[in-house]
């Protein structure tokens, strides 16, 4: 795994988010990104349902 | 001059596609090399495969185009969580199991699997990469663009204007307010697979009337500048993966169907099924016919293109054909999430400065078939092996003695439709073929018709109507001649239509000659075509897969190019 290309990332990913009128969205973010690395950590969930492509 | 590679990934069908100086090299679908139908995974197989095509290193691609941003679609299911909760909460962890485990990563997954420096990743947008797909492979100019599908980023439903080498986007309609996903929702309701049994839902419409407008005028509104919204009260799709549909639409049109109950259109209960599916049919051949007015009128052009998985709706593509001009109406072939991968390639290549592709003229654009291996694997399987000098001949022969033939020819089909190269060809005339089909190899719902492929040059005689810009790729419906319908009982639906192929000597040369030498021998230039593959499985595209179908399904002869492979002796 290329840990500077994943650091990238992280970076772009914030940065898209720092616009203003998305702010509402970075304390989400901030939980999504936390539970996303504890899920990655334990193998988190792999089922995937038929409508998960509206959702997420 | 550039190497772009473009990629479709994580929501279904995912693919890849090599566009090389401004051509388009190769396009696979991943179902078709991971045996997975409908296979969403990031598509790496699919890509090396294209590369090693074209004897293309992974080193020498200029650009890897993945076709939509995860960072837009992260934001909206952001606010889409938001927007929903408290309802929303049970999706929480599995939204963020999809996003952070793997969507985000997308641009790192792809340099760290393809070995491509991660500088040379990057991204376009979901409807973008779709409204490419259809405008640069069509033969158009300049054209409007209609892409209609579930939801991209945030937009179900966009309008473009493609002049040239310039896609310009227009305006659309953003989630939840989506065509695609009425359709799914209703799929379910049905019981069909979501994303895969649409298809099976406008084939049912054709038992049914629709009676129930009054109720879908509940669900869906028209409003005055040809757009629409959904009452979000009957669906869940933004709130509940599973089912796409609340338990209003059940109050409003009663219970779902059972999806382990076997069908039977004589029961009262199967028909009101058949009538409600005929409605949603009816609603979205509407919509579309309006949204293709309004797309239209914005741009002012007289051409059409269509994509996104709604394109794929091949009754509502013939009425909208009907409305602006057959030879005015182009729809990608893969219209569905695998032919974003086409449309992101182009772009990119259109970016680093290649034209754009010469028009799209047959959908050969996958692996060709060993014959060699295909010949060995069979002689150690115990199979007997013939070398054919004309295996026109030999495929009509059997046309003509009502055997049902496998048949395999140069590389596979890019998107849905087998056209000729893994195919399983029979006569058209018997009723009797089509059940046969039905029950015994493909095991499906006896409701579910098959196509004709036709000499083009013949289709007035037969259909009512010409070859357009959508026959070749079986991408449209037309009527068969009354007069017709006793000798095309095999291929004639309920309601007369037929998804017809047409086919002359420029997009598929040998099956061209099949269709001649049939001609000669029964007196018409139509085979039933209907795809090599068995119930639940993609296409088949190796020597392997076909061997494998050939053994497992009661068909008595394979053609594979010039060598015939029969069971006799077994």
């Amino acid at each position: 795994m290329n840990i500077g290309g994943r650091i990238k990332t992280i970076f772009s990913l914030i940065g898209h988010f720092l616009s203003p009128s998305k702010w509402v969205l970075i304390p989400m973010l901030i939980i999504l990104l936390f539970a996303g690395i504890l899920l990655w950590l334990t193998n988190g969930l792999s089922y995937i349902a038929p409508f998960v492509y509206s959702l997420f | 001059m550039a190497i772009v590679l473009g990629i479709s990934a994580y929501y279904h069908d995912s693919a890849a596609a090599l566009v090389i100086d401004g051509n388009i090299i190769a396009a696979i679908s991943q179902e078709r090399i991971s045996r997975i139908k409908n296979d969403s995974t990031i598509p790496i197989e699919a890509a090396k495969s294209v590369l090693s095509f074209a004897r293309i290193k992974p080193e020498d691609v200029d650009l890897v185009v993945f076709y939509e941003n995860p960072f837009n679609k992260l934001e909206r299911v952001l606010v889409n969580l938001l927007r929903t909760f408290p309802r929303s909460y049970r999706q929480f962890p599995r939204a963020i199991s999809s996003q952070i485990g793997s969507k985000i990563w997308v641009k790192d997954t792809l340099s760290e699997r393809l070995k491509i420096k991660r500088e040379k990743v990057s991204f376009t947008t979901h409807h973008k990469s779709h409204a490419a797909s259809a405008f640069f492979c069509s033969p158009f100019r300049e054209s409007a663009v209609l892409v209609v599908d579930g939801v991209g980023e945030e937009d179900t439903t966009s309008i473009w204007y493609g002049n040239g080498q310039n896609l310009k986007f227009i305006q659309s309609i953003p989630f939840p307010h989506s065509i695609g996903l009425l359709y799914a929702g209703l799929t379910a309701y049905l019981g069909f697979e979501v994303n895969n049994g649409e298809y099976k839902v406008m084939g049912l419409s054709a038992y049914g009337s629709a009676k129930y407008l009054d109720e879908f005028s509940k669900i869906i509104n028209i409003e005055n500048d040809e757009s629409f919204t959904l009452n979000l009260k009957y669906f869940s799709y933004f709130t509940d993966t599973e089912t796409g549909f609340g338990p209003a639409l059940e109050k409003l049109l009663g219970p779902k169907r059972n999806k382990n109950k076997p069908w039977n259109l004589n029961s009262e209960e199967d028909k009101r099924y058949a009538d409600i599916a005929a409605t949603l049919q009816q609603v979205t051949e509407d919509i579309l016919k309006r949204l293709a007015n309004r797309a239209l009128k914005i741009t002012g052009s007289e051409n059409l293109c269509m994509a996104g998985g709604v394109a794929l709706n091949v009754v509502a593509n013939g009425k909208i054909a009907m409305q602006i001009g057959k030879n005015h109406l182009f729809i990608q072939p893969a219209a569905g999430d695998a032919g974003g991968a086409l449309g992101s390639a182009i772009i990119g290549s259109i970016e680093l400065g290649d034209k754009r592709p010469t028009p799209l003229k047959n959908c050969a654009l996958g692996l060709p078939i060993e014959t060699d291996k295909v010949k060995k694997m069979a002689t150690d399987l115990g199979l007997s092996t013939k070398l054919l000098s004309d295996p026109a001949q030999t495929i009509s022969e059997k046309i003509e003695a009502n055997e049902i033939v496998c048949f395999l020819h140069g590389r596979f089909e890019w998107g849905p439709r087998s056209l000729g190269q893994r195919s399983i060809l029979a006569n058209p005339k018997l009723e009797e073929t089509k059940d046969e089909l039905n029950l015994n190899i493909k095991k499906r719902e006896n409701f579910r018709p098959f196509a004709p492929v036709i000499l083009g040059d013949h289709m007035d005689k037969h259909f009512e109507g010409q070859p357009d810009l959508m026959t070749p790729f079986m991408s449209t419906v037309h009527h068969v001649k009354k007069n017709k319908v006793e000798q095309l009982k095999a291929v004639t639906h309920i309601d007369r239509t037929s998804r017809v192929q047409s086919v002359d000597e420029n997009n598929s040369k040998l099956l061209n000659n099949i269709l001649h030498c049939v001609n000669k021998k029964t007196g018409l230039p139509i085979v039933l075509n209907t795809s090599l593959n068995g119930p639940n499985e993609p296409i088949v595209a190796s020597a392997q897969d076909a061997l494998l179908f050939f053994m497992r399904h009661p068909v008595e002869t394979m053609i594979v190019e010039d060598q015939m492979i029969s069971k006799k002796g077994l």
